[in-house]
C-alpha cells in the first residue's frame, strides 16, 4: 500500500466515526484498522524501509 | 628600384599604427579563446560574427598583461558571477599594437562586466521566450509532489560541497524522519554540464518510479558559473521531466532558465533540503491530526453511547412503576372477580344445603310417626309387602308413642 492510500482510507474511517453514523458494533473493527494505518504511516515516516534501500542501492 | 627589409616595413607599420589610432577604445567582441599563460599573462582570441553566427566578419588577438589580469579577472568575476570564457561576449578597452615579429595585436586595458551581464541576461530571456513559446515553461512547476517525498535522486557532483551538506542535512533532520537518497552524477561547472546533467535526467527517468523527487544541487563558489544553467536543452529537459525537479544551484545573481522552469527553485543545497523536510513534516502533522481526530470521534462516540444508556437505565424504574400499576389493577381486578364470583359459589351452597335440610327434616321418621304412620317389623326387619307375611308370623308395630306386638291368624 502506498502512504497516500493510507492517508486516504485513515481520513474516511475518521470522517465516518465523526458522523456518528458508524454502527457501534463496527466502531472496534474500525478502530482497529484505523490504528494499523497509523502505525504503517508512521513506520514509514519515521522506521528505515529496507526494500526501498536495497532498490536504491542497486545500480542502473 | 627601393626595396626595403621585412623589418623596415613592419616597423613602418608600427609607427603609423601608433601614430594614427594612439588611443585606447571600448570594443565589443566575442571570446573565440582564452589561454592564461603560466606568467600570470592571459591570451583571448577575440571574434565578431554575423548574425547567423557562422562566419566570421573580423577577428583578433588580444593580450591581457599581468598586472591588469589581476584586476580585471576578480573584478569581471565578482560583478558578473562568471569567468571569462569562450562564447562570451565582452567590452573591453584596447590598445593596438604591431610587432614586428607577432604581428597585429590588442593589448587589453578594462573590461565593463555591465556588457556582459547584458548580454547573459538577453540571453536567458531568448531561452526563455522560445520555452513559452513552446509551451513547455510552466509543466515541471505543475507537477505534484507527493504527499511523502522521501526517495530523492540527486543530481550532483559527488565532490561538491553542497551534496555533503543536502546529505547531512536531510539525515540529522530534528523530527526524525527517513529520506533515501540516491547520487546521479554529472558536472556541475563548466562546458560539460548540459550534457551530463541531461544524461543524469534520463538515468532518473529509467527508474522514474522509484523517486518522488528530484533534486539538482552545487554548492557556491566565489565564482558561480550559473550561466551553463541558462541552456535550452537543459531547460527544455528539466520543464518535461515527469517528476517534480528542485533546483538548489547557487544563489550569487537571478534565477537561470534552469531555476524557472524546475518545480521549485531554492537558493542553496541545505535549503533544498530544509524544503523537502518541511513538506514531511507537514504530512506528519496531517498524520497526527487525523490519529488525533480518531481519538477525538472515539472518546466522543463512546461518551453520546454512555449517555445514552444512563438515560435509558434512568427511564427502567419508571417504566417499572407504570407497569406495577397496570399489574396491580389487573391483580386486583382478577381477585375482585374471583371473590364475587368464591361469594356467589357459596351463597348457592347454602341456599341447597338449606333446602337438603328441609327434605331432610321433613323425612324425619318421628315426624311421620306423629302424623298417624307406623312401622311393622318381623323378625327385627322392616315389613314393605303382605307377600312376605305368612300366618303364626309375630309382628312389632312401632307408633308415635310405643309399640305393640300382634300375630296374623
Amino acid at each position: 500500500m502506498k502512504y497516500e492510500e493510507a492517508i486516504k482510507r485513515l481520513e474516511e474511517i475518521v470522517t465516518e466515526i465523526e458522523s456518528g453514523k458508524l454502527d457501534m458494533d463496527r466502531i472496534g473493527e474500525s478502530l482497529k484498522e484505523a490504528r494499523g494505518l497509523i502505525k504503517f504511516c508512521k513506520d514509514k515516516l519515521y522506521e528505515t524501509d529496507e526494500e526501498i534501500k536495497k532498490i536504491l542501492e542497486t545500480e542502473d | 628600384m627601393d626595396t626595403i627589409t621585412l623589418q623596415e616595413l613592419n616597423g613602418r607599420v608600427k609607427s603609423t599604427l601608433q601614430f594614427e589610432m594612439p588611443d585606447a577604445y571600448w570594443v565589443q567582441a566575442e571570446i573565440s579563446g582564452i589561454s592564461p599563460s603560466g606568467q600570470g599573462h592571459c591570451y583571448l582570441e577575440l571574434v565578431q560574427k554575423d548574425t547567423t553566427g557562422r562566419t566570421f566578419l573580423a577577428k583578433a588577438k588580444a593580450n591581457v598583461w599581468r598586472n591588469t589580469w589581476l584586476k580585471i579577472k576578480p573584478y569581471f568575476e565578482a560583478e558578473t558571477g562568471e569567468s571569462l570564457k569562450v562564447g562570451m561576449k565582452v567590452l573591453l578597452q584596447v590598445t593596438v599594437t604591431f610587432h614586428e615579429v607577432y604581428g597585429y595585436s590588442l593589448v587589453v586595458q578594462d573590461i565593463d562586466p555591465t556588457y556582459t551581464m547584458g548580454d547573459m541576461a538577453r540571453r536567458r530571456k531568448e531561452i526563455l521566450d522560445q520555452l513559452a513559446k513552446d509551451g513547455v515553461i510552466g509543466l515541471n512547476h505543475e507537477l505534484e509532489i507527493p504527499v511523502l517525498p522521501h526517495r530523492i535522486a540527486v543530481i550532483s557532483s559527488a565532490t561538491a560541497a553542497g551534496y555533503g551538506d543536502f546529505r547531512n542535512q536531510l539525515a540529522n533532520n530534528v523530527y526524525g524522519f527517513r529520506f533515501y537518497v540516491k547520487l546521479f552524477q554529472a558536472a556541475m561547472q563548466g562546458d560539460d554540464v548540459e550534457r551530463s546533467v541531461i544524461a543524469a535526467l534520463d538515468a532518473v527517468a529509467a527508474r522514474m518510479d522509484d523517486f518522488d523527487l528530484v533534486v539538482i544541487i552545487r554548492g557556491g563558489g566565489a565564482v558561480s558559473e550559473l550561466s551553463c544553467f541558462d541552456s535550452y536543452n537543459l531547460a527544455y529537459n528539466i520543464a518535461n521531466f515527469p517528476l517534480p525537479v528542485i533546483t538548489g544551484i547557487g544563489h550569487e545573481r537571478d534565477d537561470t532558465v534552469a531555476d524557472v522552469v524546475a518545480h521549485t527553485k531554492v537558493k542553496t543545497p541545505t535549503a533544498a533540503a530544509e524544503f523537502i523536510i518541511n513538506m514531511v513534516f507537514d504530512t506528519a502533522q496531517v498524520l497526527e491530526t487525523l490519529a488525533r481526530r480518531m481519538g477525538d470521534a472515539v472518546t466522543g462516540r463512546m461518551n453520546t453511547e454512555t449517555v445514552r444508556l444512563e438515560r435509558l437505565a434512568q427511564k427502567l424504574p419508571s417504566l417499572f412503576a407504570v407497569l406495577k400499576v397496570r399489574y396491580e389493577q389487573m391483580l386486583e381486578n382478577m381477585w375482585n372477580k374471583s371473590v364475587t364470583g368464591v361469594s356467589n359459589l357459596l351463597t348457592a351452597r347454602v341456599h341447597k344445603l338449606e333446602l337438603l335440610e328441609k327434605s331432610i327434616s321433613a323425612a324425619d321418621p318421628a315426624l311421620i310417626l306423629k302424623r298417624g304412620f307406623s312401622l311393622t317389623r318381623c323378625n327385627g326387619h322392616v315389613v314393605s309387602s303382605a307377600s312376605d307375611l305368612k300366618p303364626g308370623d309375630r309382628l312389632t308395630t312401632v307408633l308415635a308413642d310405643g309399640s305393640v306386638e300382634s300375630e296374623i291368624i
